[in-house]
């Protein structure tokens, strides 16, 4: 084995930790040490998905408790998929941030370290088999979240922090409630153990359960009615947090809500429910995004759209429906923070941040320019870059599926999206550029951050193939309930035998 | 390697290199642009033949690249065309700015039409179909914010129509479970009947945007005229012909399945005549030629809409011919309207006047395109527009041909206006100084113009290719050929031979004139043509004694109830709804913390209540 699964809570938590005690060494190491952690956990998450992916799933038990008992966190190929594709976010957003505006040491360290956090609980919540250890998980995510929020000293984020507090506090009130409805029925607290009970939960609990974590985790997956604080966190937020909220944050809550809605309980309907919020969230939120003038909320309010796509994809709840929710969701993870990465070079130095300022810039911002045009591409679905493999698996999934609805519905939200998306990138290219607007040429780690992040999209726009075995490998894995409790109960077999 | 891959090869490395070659230097990137399109070319027309088949799978599909004698027709107009574009551009772009940004979105334009052409498969097809899409239009949008509008609304209704498109290619590949075009064919007969409706219908839909139809052709006047010049002769002739080609594989191999009654044949063909008729109408009322053009073009693709969906053998032959032929001339108009914007600096028909003298021959090329265009033997527009008319009559679709001879009627109207508006008329002194365009922009138009010619006299020619092309598409050969089969050759041969007679008399004509000419040359004095006197009153040097401020205007008139409205109008009330609509919904997004937890709780309440409706 190369490294236990343990690893990737820990070694982050512990550098968040001990980054203050490193600075006392060299105030560089703030910058350089969670590099360096992110890169092994990033090398360490590969090379056990290789392994998964000839072996099996892994299942690691934390202090020697064997499941149901103790705390496991599991490692599949469903699990290290995600987990690797945040690992790789977060190395792309630390490239990003080192040295990213007046970051100086004092609020480095705090940046640094709320964003290893951050990361920790991204990947904790993916990782865990324990439904009390995710909610303490998306606790630790959410609070490093609120204060990535309020980074900026300013009223504007203040507000935002605070919204997103109340918001997560909700979420919180109710991911406890429903936890404790379960523990009250099955005095268990392990998420194979609670599925391969959960029949003999009475069906009334079993669904009062459901709503609450709809409730708590679909604030977390963004969903309508329940994101309003996204587009504040988003555009409030320094650039390089915005893109992991995009690229990783809301990941994990989609993961989480997931997680319940396939793995804990089968409920009848719910991937119906599925279908028919995310097809709410999608169209409310790019029409909202059609009227914005500032660009980190269009980009939220397009990534709250996204994220509804995936939903809806899961809910198709076929092989193919996964598969394409998975691609959609990889697809997104890099397109959007490339957006929001070069969008927030494009106004570096402007207060109001508006789409205006945006004018004519593709002169003086060439590269930058160039890259946000791409992700506009991409994201809007044009081929051939990876969005349209992505929505080109949605669309396939839901007409085998016979949803002739989703289809006509998807693909006309999808001229709302164009219309958005172009009417930014006329700006940037054709429009005279304002009087008052100062360029800022990118740094170089950040141009070469923003460029991986092209080089994969576009590779995949001609070569899907590249990670369509991956995506299948693990859409299978989530299907597979049966195989999810054995794997991780005959751990706890093997153990008491 | 396969050629084809080649052919894309060479496109791709040439739109790079021409990119970076531009920004090195001027000449370098011009003849790198050049290059790259007669290897290609070449390349298409010495190293590939009918039958290459490159088949490779991508995400779990199977998809095909090869060449069929219908997309062999069709790469003629584009290949054809977009070399003398390119060739005519080189001068025509000379002095612009972001010369590498043109040439690489031209390149790729025509290579994405190729790659329509040899697709096989849908999801091929759709890929180019969408590169095409953008690279038009990154040149529609060359100049900048005025036309960032024209812009978005041309995109916005290529990807409604693209967008349609792909719903019905992701349907067919649900029930098909193959994106092969030949798998749909085979399989279509068996498709519920719902499916047999909706599926042309939307593939319809995106190709009638492409292709300029009503009520989906807003954007094309605007889009049009709004490119340089040298792009849209490219535009207007080969890059709408991608519809067409299209409709013609829709109607020849998915329409014929399907029950006679449902009238989607008779829809599209009057919805082609009407595009026809009103395109006309407003081409009319144009005073700028690039303007005038384009909706000439819009409704030039009426009439081949009408015969593709017609689609009897003679109607599909007429139709394919006329689209051949529209690359060609109309194509030459708009290098012709270049040429003149190059050398006067405007193109408004009520300025410039008496070019004839200045431009000769850029004037033989507009006259040559605009009697193909008008559709007067003897040049090519005469055959196709006969043929037209015969197979619509022959088909009993009385109104559709008098709709069709309306609009080709009316049309010589702006036919008129056109050729008289820059050449003939007075001389003005504001234009003393223009010379002829350069040799690479006349060059081009005069090919096109003999080509027209030798397609007026031999239509046979360009007739037996589209016969291959129409067999392929399942027309079977029951009478013998089917390009002899209009009354026009059956009458005079395969030729029209009465053409030679009539060249003769021309020929008489002509000589008398040069004879009686070169002898009274002597005698002659030069006059201005302000050098007259009308009811005994000398005019001034800046009196306007031209009639074409309001040209037509009792025939505009006439038929003013008809063009009060533009479709327009309708479409920007649809878009002003929505705009409403999505401030409204913005307004959900309040921005105040306790409203979102309001929100929250009234969520909660809501799944509470529809507990039993939404999980079992």
């Amino acid at each position: 084995m190369v490294g236990s699964p343990v690893l990737f809570v820990a070694i982050p938590l512990l550098t968040a930790f001990l980054i203050p005690l490193f600075a006392y060494i060299w105030k560089e190491l703030v910058r350089i040490i969670p590099g360096i952690v992110i890169l092994y956990l990033l090398v360490l998450s590969v090379s056990l998905y290789g392994q998964v992916l000839r072996e099996g799933t892994i299942v690691e038990q934390i202090a020697g408790w064997a499941p149901p008992w103790g705390i496991n966190l599991v490692f599949s190929p469903f699990t290290g998929l995600l987990s690797t594709l945040m690992l790789f976010m977060a190395f792309i957003i630390w490239m990003y941030s080192y040295r990213f505006k007046n970051i100086d040491f004092e609020p480095s360290k705090k940046y640094f370290i709320l964003l290893l956090m951050l990361v920790t609980g991204s990947i904790g919540i993916v990782l865990t088999g324990d439904i009390f250890n995710q909610f303490v998980f998306i606790e630790i995510m959410s609070i490093s979240g609120y204060g990535l929020t309020a980074f900026y000293v300013g009223r504007d984020s203040a507000e935002a922090s605070f919204k997103y507090l109340i918001m997560g506090s909700i979420s919180s009130m109710f991911l406890l409630l429903a936890i404790i409805l379960i523990y009250s029925q099955l005095g268990t607290l392990n998420m194979a153990d609670i599925a391969s009970k959960a029949h003999l939960m009475k069906p009334e609990f079993k669904i009062l359960a459901l709503i609450f974590f709809i409730l708590g985790l679909g604030i977390e997956a963004e969903i309508f009615p329940l994101n309003g604080w996204a587009p504040d966190v988003y555009s409030q937020a320094p650039g390089p947090i915005g893109a992991a909220f995009s690229g990783i944050v809301v990941k994990a809550g989609i993961y989480a809500l997931i997680r319940v809605i396939y793995t804990l309980f089968d409920v009848e309907g719910s991937l119906q429910f599925l279908v028919i919020i995310g097809m709410i969230t999608l169209i409310i939120a790019e029409m909202a995004a059609i009227r914005q003038d500032k660009i980190k909320r269009m980009l939220a309010y397009s990534s709250i759209g996204q994220m509804g796509l995936v939903l809806v994809a899961f809910g198709i709840g076929t092989h193919e429906g996964v598969f394409a929710a998975l691609f959609l969701m990889v697809s997104h993870a890099l397109i959007k923070p490339l957006l929001f990465l070069s969008g927030s070079y494009l106004v570096f130095n402007s207060t109001e941040k508006s789409i205006k300022e945006l004018n004519g810039l593709g002169k003086f911002m060439p590269l930058t320019s160039f890259l946000f045009a791409l992700g506009a591409i991409a994201i809007v679905g044009l081929p051939p870059l990876s969005g349209f493999w992505a929505k080109w698996s949605v669309l396939t999934a839901a007409a085998n599926s016979g949803m002739l609805l989703v289809i006509g519905l998807v693909l006309a939200i999808s001229i709302v999206e164009i219309v958005y998306y172009f009417r930014v990138v006329n700006r940037i290219y054709f429009f005279k550029k304002e009087e008052s607007v100062v360029p800022k040429i990118p740094t170089i780690n950040a141009k070469f951050a923003m460029v991986i992040l092209a080089v994969i999209i576009v590779a995949i726009g001609f070569y899907p193939d590249l990670i369509t075995s991956y995506l299948h490998e693990a859409s299978e894995t989530l299907l597979d309930k049966g195989n999810y409790i054995q794997n991780i109960l005959s751990v706890a077999q093997q153990v008491t035998q | 390697m396969n050629s084809i891959v080649i052919i894309f090869l060479i496109f791709l490395a040439g739109a790079v290199l021409t990119y970076i070659g531009q920004r090195l230097s001027n000449i370098l990137g011009s003849s790198l642009f050049l290059l790259t399109i007669f290897a290609a070319t070449a390349q298409f027309y010495l190293r590939v033949n009918t039958g290459d088949i490159f088949s490779f799978s991508l995400n779990g599909l199977e998809m095909e690249w090869g060449i069929t004698p219908i997309s062999w027709l069709f790469s003629l107009i584009v290949l054809g065309l977009g070399s003398m574009a390119a060739v005519y551009s080189i001068s025509a772009m000379k002095a612009k700015e972001r010369l590498g940004y043109f040439y690489f979105n031209f390149i790729m334009g025509i290579f994405s039409m190729m790659g329509i052409l040899l697709s096989r498969d849908l999801v091929s097809f759709f890929i180019f179909w969408e590169i095409m899409t953008w690279s038009s239009y990154m040149i529609v949008i060359y100049e900048g914010r005025s036309v960032q509008k024209v812009g978005i609304k041309y995109f916005l209704f290529s990807a409604i129509g693209a967008y349609a498109m792909l719903m019905a290619i992701v349907i067919i590949y649900s029930q098909v479970h193959s994106v092969l075009i030949e798998d749909l064919v085979y399989s279509f007969s068996s498709f519920t009947l719902a499916y047999k409706i909706w599926l042309p219908i939307l593939l319809l839909t995106g190709f009638g945007v492409k292709a300029g139809m009503m009520p989906l052709h807003v954007w094309a006047p605007g889009a049009y005229s709004h490119s340089p010049m040298a792009y849209s002769s490219l535009f207007s002739g080969a890059l709408s012909k991608m519809g067409v080609y299209g409709m013609v594989l829709v109607f020849s191999m998915l329409i014929t399945q399907i029950p006679e009654h449902l009238l989607i044949r008779e829809v599209i063909a009057w919805l082609g005549a009407l595009t026809a008729a009103i395109g006309t109408l407003w081409a009319i009322a144009q005073d700028d030629a690039k303007k005038l053009l384009a909706y000439s073009s819009v409704a030039q693709l009426g009439y081949i809409i009408t015969g593709v969906a017609v689609g009897t053998e003679l109607a599909m032959l007429a139709a394919i011919f006329l689209a051949v032929l529209h690359a060609l001339f109309k194509g030459t108009l708009f290098m012709v309207v270049g040429a003149i914007e190059k050398q006067t600096g405007t193109t408004n028909l009520t300025e410039v006047t008496g070019l004839i003298r200045k431009m000769p021959w850029t004037f033989i090329a507009a006259l040559m395109s605009i009697i193909a265009l008008a559709g007067i033997p003897p040049l090519g527009g005469f055959v196709g527009k006969w043929m037209l008319y015969e197979a619509l009559i022959a088909s009993d679709h009385y109104i559709l041909v008098v709709l069709i001879f309306f609009a080709s009627t009316a049309g010589f109207l702006y036919c008129y206006k056109f050729l008289f508006g820059f050449f003939l008329g007075q001389e003005e002194k504001e234009w003393a100084h223009v010379k002829e365009a350069p040799a690479t922009m006349v060059v081009p138009m005069l090919i096109f113009s003999v080509l027209l010619f030798v397609l007026g006299t031999f239509p046979g020619l360009l007739l037996k290719p589209i016969d291959i092309g129409m067999q392929e598409l399942g027309y079977a050969a029951s009478e013998g050929h089917y390009w002899t089969m209009s009354v026009l050759f059956n009458e005079y041969g395969n030729a029209i031979m009465l053409q030679p007679i009539l060249y003769a008399i021309i020929a008489i004509f002509l000589f008398f004139l040069v004879f009686l000419t070169a002898k009274a040359f002597k005698g002659t004095r030069y006059v201005s043509t302000k050098d007259i006197s009308s009811s005994g009153e000398v005019p001034g040097e800046f009196e306007n004694l031209s009639f074409k401020e309001n040209f037509f205007q009792p025939f505009l008139r006439a038929v003013e109830p008809v063009m009060k409205r533009q479709i327009d109008w309708y479409y920007t009330l649809v878009g002003n709804g929505m705009e409403a609509l999505f401030n409204f919904v913005r307004r959900v997004y309040t921005g105040n913390g306790q409203t979102y937890a309001i929100y929250a709780i009234v969520f909660l309440v809501i799944l509470l209540l529809l507990k039993s409706n939404l999980f079992g």
